[in-house]
C-alpha cells in the first residue's frame, strides 16, 4: 500500500509544479515554452500511469485465467 | 537521510543559477548607465578640459567601478605604451573586457562605431559623434531595463520550481 500512496503524491507534486511552471512561462508571453513544459509533465505522468495499470492487468490476469 | 542531503543540494544548485542568471540581467542596466556617465565625462574632458585622450581615459578609469575601469585602464595603457591608432587601441582593449561584462552585442557595436570616429575630427563634430553614441546607449538602456523588468523574476522561479521538478522526478 506505500507504493500507491507513494505515487500519488509524486503525480500531485509533478502537476502543481508543472502548473506554476505554466503560469509564470505563461506571465512573460513564453506561450510556446509553457505548453512543452506541460506536455512534457503529462507524457512523463502518463507514462507512471500506464505501467501501474500494466501491473493491475498482470495481477488480474494471474488471479482469474492462469494459476 | 542521503536523500533528502542530495535534495537540499540540488535545489540550492539550481537556485543559485536562476540567481546567478537574474544578477546577469540586472546588472546590464547599471553597467549601462555607467558607460553613459562615462561618455558624458569624456565629453567634458575633451570639450572644456582640453585633455588628451589617453589622460582623459585615465581619469575615466579612476572615476569608474570595475568592468568599465578596465576597459579605459587598457585603453589609456595600450595608447601610452604601444604604437597604435587610438581605433585600434579602442577596439582591441573593448574585446578584451568585454567578455567580464554583462553588456550584450548591441552596446559592442555602437562601441565600435564610436570608437572608429575618436580622435579624428575637430571638437564640435566629436562632441557630436559622442551625442549620437549615447542616444545609441540611451535606446539599448531602455531595452535592458525592459528585460530586466519582464525576465528576472522569471528567471528566479524558474531556477527554483525546475530543481523541485527534478527532485520530484528523482525521489
Amino acid at each position: 500500500m506505500g507504493l500507491e500512496v507513494d505515487i500519488i503524491f509524486k503525480i500531485a507534486g509533478v502537476g502543481i509544479v508543472v502548473a506554476f511552471l505554466h503560469t509564470v512561462l505563461d506571465q512573460v508571453g513564453k506561450k510556446e515554452y509553457a505548453q512543452w513544459v506541460t506536455l512534457f509533465g503529462f507524457i512523463y505522468i502518463l507514462f507512471q500511469v500506464a505501467s501501474i495499470v500494466d501491473d493491475l492487468f498482470q495481477k488480474i490476469k494471474s488471479v482469474f485465467l492462469f494459476q | 537521510m542521503v536523500k533528502i542531503i542530495g535534495a537540499i543540494f540540488i535545489i540550492c544548485a539550481t537556485t543559485w543559477t536562476g540567481f546567478e542568471a537574474s544578477r546577469y540581467l540586472s546588472e546590464r542596466p547599471k553597467q549601462l548607465r555607467q558607460l553613459k556617465s562615462a561618455l558624458q565625462s569624456l565629453e567634458a574632458e575633451i570639450m572644456y578640459g582640453h585633455t588628451p585622450l589617453h589622460e582623459a581615459a585615465r581619469r575615466l578609469a579612476a572615476q569608474l567601478t570595475k568592468p568599465l575601469s578596465w576597459f579605459f585602464e587598457t585603453f589609456a595603457n595600450k595608447l601610452t605604451g604601444t604604437e597604435t591608432t587610438v581605433k585600434d587601441a579602442w577596439e582591441e582593449s573593448l574585446s578584451e573586457v568585454w567578455k567580464m561584462t554583462a553588456l550584450k552585442q548591441g552596446e559592442y557595436e555602437i562601441m565600435k562605431q564610436f570608437g572608429e570616429t575618436l580622435g579624428r575630427h575637430d571638437r564640435v563634430s566629436q562632441q557630436k559623434q559622442i551625442m549620437l553614441a549615447l542616444t545609441h546607449l540611451e535606446r539599448e538602456e531602455a531595452d535592458a531595463y525592459e528585460r530586466q523588468s519582464k525576465y528576472e523574476k522569471m528567471v528566479k522561479s524558474l531556477g527554483f520550481l525546475s530543481g523541485l521538478l527534478l527532485i520530484i522526478l528523482l525521489i
